[in-house]
Order: C-alpha cells, then structure tokens, then sequence
C-alpha cells in the first residue's frame, strides 16, 4: 500500500468523507424511523445534509467565560477519534485497513474520546447547564464502558484474539457460533445506547433538565462537528457491533459484500431508533444502579458461558 | 451537610426548554438533589383585573377568555356565572348544557395534552406525540362547533352564542367514542410500562395534610386523597343533572396525578355522552342588561387544572366596579416547593408539569415597559391601526357592522 | 335549616356584634362584614370550628379612604363564606399564613397591587410586579394610569 492510496483510503473512502456521508444517512434512517414509530411524517432525507450546511453557515458564538483552546479542539477531537477509529473495523470484508493483534482494545479506547470531549467541551464552557450536563456525561461512562468492554471481550475469548479481523474471521469460519454471544450483542446494543447518549440514557443532554447539556453553549460549525461525531460514531459503534457479534456475508464480492454489511447497520439502526421510541428518560441514578445491578451481571453472564464452550469445543 | 461551597445554583426558567411560559425556579443542587427552590411568578401580567375595570361587560368576556388559551371557556364560563348572579339572569336549560357540553370537551383537551407534556417532561417524546395527534380530533371537534379550536367564544351574558345542530351530536359521540379507546391504552399503558413507572412513582410527594394546608386544588389535590371537586360540591351549569364520580386517588405522587387525570377523562367521557342524550331543546340565551345593578358575586368553576374562582363587584353601571380571578395554578404552585423538597433535578420538569401549570392565567398584570420604540395605542388608535393594517393587505373591514356596536 | 342557616346562626350566637352583617345570598354563599378589630376571631371561628378549610382567595377593593378585602372561604359540601373587612390606607392587616400557608402568595399580590401592609409575612419574593416596579405605584388602585411614555424608572 503506497502513501497515497493510504491517505486517499483515510480521507475519502471508507474513511472520512464516506464515513460522514454514512452518518449523516444513519441520522436520517434513525430520524426517519423514529417518526414513523410515533406516528409522524418524518424529515426529508436531505434533512441531516441540509443541517450541517445551515450550522456551518451559522455565528459562531464562544462563550466569554470558556477557555478557548478546550472549547475549540473537543469537537474536532471527537470527529476525529471517530474517523480514526472506523479505521480499524471491517466494514464489508474479513480485514480492516490497518488491522493488527489488539486493535480491538483501541478501537474501544479511540470511542471513548468523543464521550471525553463531551466532557471537557461540558466543563469548560463555564455554563452552569454545560457543567451538569459534563458530570452526567463521565458519570454514565462509568456506568455503560464496563458492560460494553466485558460484552466484546466475550466474542474474543472463543476467537483467542484481541484483532477485530481476526475474530471476524473466526466466526466466519464456524458460522453458527455466533448464537453463543447473542446475549452480549443486546448487551452492546444497549451500552451503545448509553455511548450515544440516547433515550432512556440520554440524561448528559436531557432537554426539559438541562436543556442540552455539555452543548448548550456550542452554536455553528463546532456544533455540526459535535453533531457530525455523534452521527459517526453511530455507524462505527454499529459497525463494530456488527462485525464482532453478527459476522455473516464477509466472503462474498466486494458489492454483495458491501449491502450486506449495510443491511446489518440498519438493523442495529433500527434496533436502535425502536429502543428509543418505546422507553421514558431513566434518571442517572435509576441509569446507574441498572447498567450495574442488570447489564454488567449479564455481560458477565456471557462471559461465562463463552469459557464453557471454549472448553466444550 | 449544608456546605455552601458545593451548592450548584441552576436557574430553570424565565427562560428554559422544560417551561413553555415565563416562571422562574432558581433551584440550589447538591449534586442532583435539590436543596431549596425559590420561585418567582408574575413574568407573565398583563393587566386583564385592571382591564376589566375599563371595559363593559360584553367585552370583558372575550378579554376574560384570553386569560389563559387552554383553558378559555373556564374563564369566560366562570366570569358570566357571576355577572348573571348579581343581574339575576335565569340561564336557559339549553344554554347550561352547551356551556357543560364544551367545558368538559375542554377539560379532555386539556388532560390530553396534559399527558403529552408529562411525557415529554420525562424524555418519553412517543407519548407526546401519540397524545396530541388524538387530541386533535377534540381541537377538530371545537372548530366545527364553535369556530375556533381554542377561545371559543361561545359564551355570552345570560347564554352562549352558538347552538348545537341535531346533525353535530352523532358527531360528538363519534369523536368520543374514538378518544374513550384510546384513553384506555393510556390506561393501560401507564399501569405497565416500565420506565414510565420508574420515572412518575413516588416522586414529587405531596402528603393530604399538605395539601390541604397549602390549598392545593384540582387534580393535585384529588390525586392527595383531597376529595374535592366543584362540580359536585357547589353544582353549576348543567353538573347538578349529570352522574359522574369524583376521581381521587391516595398515592400522593405524580403518577397519582396521571392516574387521576386518566381517571377524569374516562368520567368526562360519560358526562359527554349524558349531555348529549340529554340537551334539552328551548332557547340558548336570554337578554341580558347591558347595565348591571349594584352587587357582587363569587363564582366557582372547576377548570381541569382545578377551582377556578371569579369575583365580581357591579356598581350599577355598563362596566363592572372590580373583578378579580384566581387561576387554579396560583393555588398549586404554592404546593410545588413542597414537593420538591429532597428531589432530584431530573424530577423538576415532571413535577412542575405535574400541577398542569398555566402561568399565563395566574398572571393578569402588565409590566409597563419604557422602551423607545414602545408606544400605548387607545381603544380606538388600536381600531383604526387594524383597519389599516387589513386595508394596507387589500381587506376592507371598516363597513363591516358588529351586532350591538352602536359607535363604529 | 339549611347548611348556611347553620353556619349564621353559629356566627351570630358566638359574635352577636354580627347580627345584622351576616347575610346568606343563596344556599352554597354567605356574606359576613366584619370590624377590622374583630376579623381575626371570626376567621380563626369559621376555619377550625365551622371547618371552613378551604382559602379560595383574597379579594381587594379600593374604596376610596379604605381598603377593602374579601377572604373568600369554602368547606368540603360547597358551602362558600365571605369575609368582608376594611382598613385605612396606611393601615395594616394581619396575616393568615399561620392558618393558610399557601395564602401568602395572595396577600403578596395585595401587597403589589393595591399597597395593603400585611403584617407578619414571612420574608420572599415579591408578586406579581418586575423587582424594578417602581415604589408606590400600586396599579390597582383607581386612581392609578400607566404614566407616559418615556418616563424613567425610580
């Protein structure tokens, strides 16, 4: 791989451009779905396009009191730790761009940097709003890392690797054992949930609270960049998902193998949008005391039953 | 451990997503509980008790409706019962049951859209839009009955202004029968969904000696194990003919108060559908004198958000001496600091919500601002500005004649 | 006897200087007048031992040298009673908090709107007026207009 298809391979496809171009359709596919589920027409599909190019457009407004470098760098930070890490995920076939041994650990890590920018972007915009909303953001981190950490471990026991490719290529090859990790896949779907910051776990930007948390001071193109790295980091978090616990259709041609992989993201998508039409906002503490005393015992669970069947087969 | 150091002060309104009209609740936070609220009303006066002083009787209707856009006819309804008392006008049999007829239409309205903001209060936005998407069929239904969808305007001193036709009643039944399903989905609903339970069950505790001391009233009251309830207590229009049950409910939270307003709505239905077998035929108004005689009068009215009490003092000529409103939220939020005590922040929108407030009827006064570019335009200055203001976009209303208008 | 005969009758064996001011508009309202000296009596009479536990609200009246105020009274049944008093401007009324504590908010918007003086209220937030409302302006006072415009705030 020369330098050149490297960075042609990191700014346009699949890395950035596609991957924006994906979030912004996965945020009208989520928009779209979760307006038909309550009975409403729904956004257009030029809808998320047509926002970004109108916040781009907008005043910037900085807040006097926010410290300036901080509140500039989180959302290029989060956007960027986004792109980085769809970088070492397998979209439609067996190996990712850049795959080595433990990616999967960075990739965890690398989606952990946008909830910190959050946090940092929260905290230092001074506002008393921003400020809640940030401590709610780490606060929740705490609460859904663990069971989504423990949930991907799972998968990678049975595999005996830490590489994403290679699990994926695991599973490939002894296709129906991913049935043994369907309880971690909900468990993941639902820590993506909280990642995401959506209902039930969107208190960091409950609106009728706190209006919109950490981005309440955020206006413009800072705003579109905080937005643009929630909507990416929807389709990597489901990308990611998709390849560990649902690895089918990765032997296929490049075209076949590309709608296959785009029907799992909007499965998840869907899933998703479902999960957030059905469920009232949780409180942080009805949010914690859940992932705690419910999810994290069954991403346990999961890991317990992957160490009986490594030992069975 | 009062440590002031680590006290947040979060000011939720004038301004503030959670709060569709001007209040103010500076909250002080320990973390995410509460330590003390403060509450500041009166963002939203406009003058209408002053305003009434000034106006005849006639008008002071339609400026009474205004006083709050959900529940209009609470207003209006509540006023002419006075005005009628002290002139003792004899409300025709027909014109009571209109008047009921569209109350208790408002008062599902009303709970409906209660119950959408309650959802959205708590980030369950399914059941906002479920909910208002129903309560059209009721905006729909007073459009055609009425005219408008909200300040119908149907009331007049000494009757209503508009009849019912014998073709619209199937039609009433018709929109309730559709709504009386789905409310018991809501029913349903709310009795098993999970997070909804987790969210409104024991929060915003308001014990009945409270209740009773803070002089909460309406649902509030009701969902304290207060058993109070205009309707019956001190019969008015058509309610003294009708069966229904006061709804109450002892779990002193705010599910209490979704269960009670779900409650009400079912019972709503049913007086609905007495009206409507029962609307007697004969004439919707009498005349009424366009000077009242000397007196006074209380009028009591349950609004869906709870007594709505009207004052009025007549001085023997065509503009009434003093008149003065309570709005059932002036009387609820004094409950609200109370249920606050010891909450969490993420309580705060469903708990206020949950009194149904309505700031604008609670504040009548105007704030007479000194704005350069501010100016007061008389009665007839504002008359002549929307003459021309239509006649500037090609509408001439200047020939149009109103009934009873003896100056234009 | 009806409910409200009840009531007057009551009243009037425990006040006799009520004879005469007691007055019974229909079944579910009664008018009381009363001496500012005697009011508080009265109202502690009507709410603990005729259960009127129920402040509906409080009414104002500018009359000219006097202030008039109207506490309007209910108890569970419907029963509706209104006490009438009166002070000088200038003077002030008790406050019921101790009996109503949700009834403050109303003699506040006294307070604003017509210059009462309660006595006794416990310290909060004005209502309904702006914090900037300027002193002495108290709208609903018959003699008070909205001043010109362009005129600056105290």
């Amino acid at each position: 791989m020369t330098v050149g298809t490297a960075v042609v391979n990191i700014l346009v496809f699949p890395g950035f451009l596609f991957l924006v171009a994906l979030g912004l359709a996965g945020e009208f596919v989520d928009r779209k779905l979760y307006a038909r589920f309550q009975n409403r027409q729904g956004p257009p599909w030029f809808q998320p396009v047509a926002d970004v190019l109108k916040l781009f457009g907008k005043e910037d407004v900085i807040p006097e009191e926010a410290d300036r470098t901080t509140f500039n760098l989180a959302p290029v930070f989060a956007l960027a730790a986004v792109v980085a890490a769809s970088l070492y995920i397998p979209l439609w076939s067996a190996t990712s761009l850049f795959p080595f041994d433990g990616d999967l650990i960075v990739v965890l890590y690398l989606l952990l940097i946008p909830t910190v920018c959050f946090f940092l972007g929260g905290w230092y915009s001074r506002s008393v709003f921003a400020t809640l909303g940030a401590v709610r953001a780490i606060t929740q981190v705490f609460a859904y890392e663990i069971p989504l950490f423990v949930a991907l471990l799972a998968p990678s026991l049975l595999a005996n690797s830490w590489s994403i490719s290679k699990i994926a290529a695991y599973y490939a090859a002894h296709p129906w054992l991913w049935l043994v990790n369907l309880i971690g896949f909900g468990v993941a779907l639902v820590s993506l949930l909280g990642k995401l910051e959506r209902v039930p776990f969107d208190t960091p930007e409950a609106e009728t609270e706190i209006v919109a948390g950490s981005f309440t001071e955020y206006s413009g193109r800072r705003l579109a960049f905080f937005r643009l790295a929630i909507n990416c980091e929807a389709i990597v978090g489901a990308s990611l998902i998709a390849a560990v616990f649902l690895p089918f259709g990765l032997g296929l041609a490049p075209w076949l193998g590309f709608l296959v992989y785009l029907g799992k993201v909007l499965l998840i998508l869907g899933i998703l949008a479902l999960l957030r039409t059905l469920f009232a906002r949780l409180r942080i503490d009805q949010m914690i005391d859940f992932c705690w005393k419910v999810v994290a015992p069954i991403a346990f669970l999961q890991v317990l039953i992957n160490l009986v069947v490594r030992e069975l087969i | 451990m009062p440590d002031k150091e680590r006290i947040v002060r979060v000011p939720i309104g004038p301004q503030h997503p959670a709060l569709k009209e001007p209040e103010s609740f500076m909250v002080d936070l320990q973390g995410e509980k509460i330590s003390a609220v403060t509450l500041r009303l009166g963002y939203n006066h406009r003058g209408i008790e002053k305003g009434c002083e000034e106006r005849t009787y006639v008008q002071d209707v339609y400026l009474v409706e205004r006083v709050c856009g959900i529940c209009s006819h609470s207003h209006s309804t509540a006023f002419v019962q006075a005005v009628e008392e002290i002139a003792g006008l004899e409300l025709p049999h027909r014109a009571a049951y209109i008047r009921t007829l569209i109350a208790e239409l408002e008062r599902v309205h009303s709970h409906l859209l209660w119950l959408g903001v309650a959802g959205h209060e708590i980030g369950f936005d399914t059941l906002l839009m479920y909910t208002w998407r129903d309560r059209e069929q009721v905006m729909d239904l007073f459009a055609e009955l009425t005219g408008n969808r909200v300040n119908y305007g149907i009331n007049t001193v000494g009757g209503v202004r508009r009849d019912i036709s014998p073709e619209q009643l199937p039609r009433i039944l018709k929109v309730v029968d559709a709504l009386e399903e789905r409310t018991k989905y809501y029913i349903e609903l709310a009795m098993t969904e999970e997070t909804l339970a987790q969210r409104l069950s024991g929060v915003g505790k308001l014990s009945k000696e409270d209740a009773v001391l803070l002089g909460a009233v309406g649902p509030t009251a009701r969902a304290s194990g207060v058993d109070r309830d205009t309707r019956r207590d001190d019969p008015y229009a058509a309610y003294g003919e009708l069966e229904f049950q006061v709804v109450t409910d002892d779990r002193c939270d705010v599910f209490g108060r979704a269960v009670v307003r779900l409650g009400e709505l079912m019972q709503t239905y049913s007086m609905i559908r007495q009206l409507v077998r029962q609307m007697p035929e004969g004439p919707i108004t009498v005349k009424a004198p366009l000077r009242i005689p000397a007196g006074e009068a209380v009028s009591r009215y349950e609004a869906p958000r709870g007594e709505d009490v009207h004052y009025v003092k007549a001085n023997g000529t065509d503009k009434p001496e003093r008149v003065k409103i309570r709005a059932p939220t002036l009387a609820n939020t004094q409950s609200v600091a109370k249920m606050l005590e010891d909450g969490y922040l993420a309580d705060l929108p469903i708990v206020v919500a949950a009194i149904d407030p309505c700031f604008s009827c609670t504040d009548r006064m105007i704030a007479v601002k000194t704005r350069e570019d501010a100016r007061t335009m008389g009665w007839e200055e504002l008359v002549q500005y929307g003459v021309r203001w239509y006649r500037e976009r090609g509408v001439d209303v200047s020939k149009i004649k109103m009934r009873g208008d003896s100056t234009a | 006897m009806s409910d409200a005969e009840t009531v007057v009758a009551k009243l009037v064996a425990k006040f006799p200087s009520l004879t005469g001011r007691v007055n019974v508009q229909r079944a579910t309202r009664v008018w009381v007048e009363v001496d500012r000296q005697a009011f508080a009596g009265v109202f502690h009479f009507l709410v603990k031992d005729l259960e009127f536990s129920n402040l509906c609200m409080i009414t104002g009246l500018d009359e000219g040298a006097d202030l008039g105020f109207i506490y309007h009274l209910a108890r569970n049944g419907g029963l509706m009673a209104n006490v009438k008093t009166r002070c000088t401007k200038g003077e002030s009324m008790q406050t019921i908090t101790p009996t109503f504590l949700g009834g403050g908010i109303y003699e506040r918007e006294l307070m604003d709107l017509f210059g009462a003086r309660i006595a006794g209220l416990p310290e909060g937030r004005r209502y309904p007026l702006p914090d900037n409302w300027p002193k002495g302006e108290h709208p609903l006072l018959k003699d008070w207009r909205p001043r010109e415009k362009g005129a600056q705030d105290a």
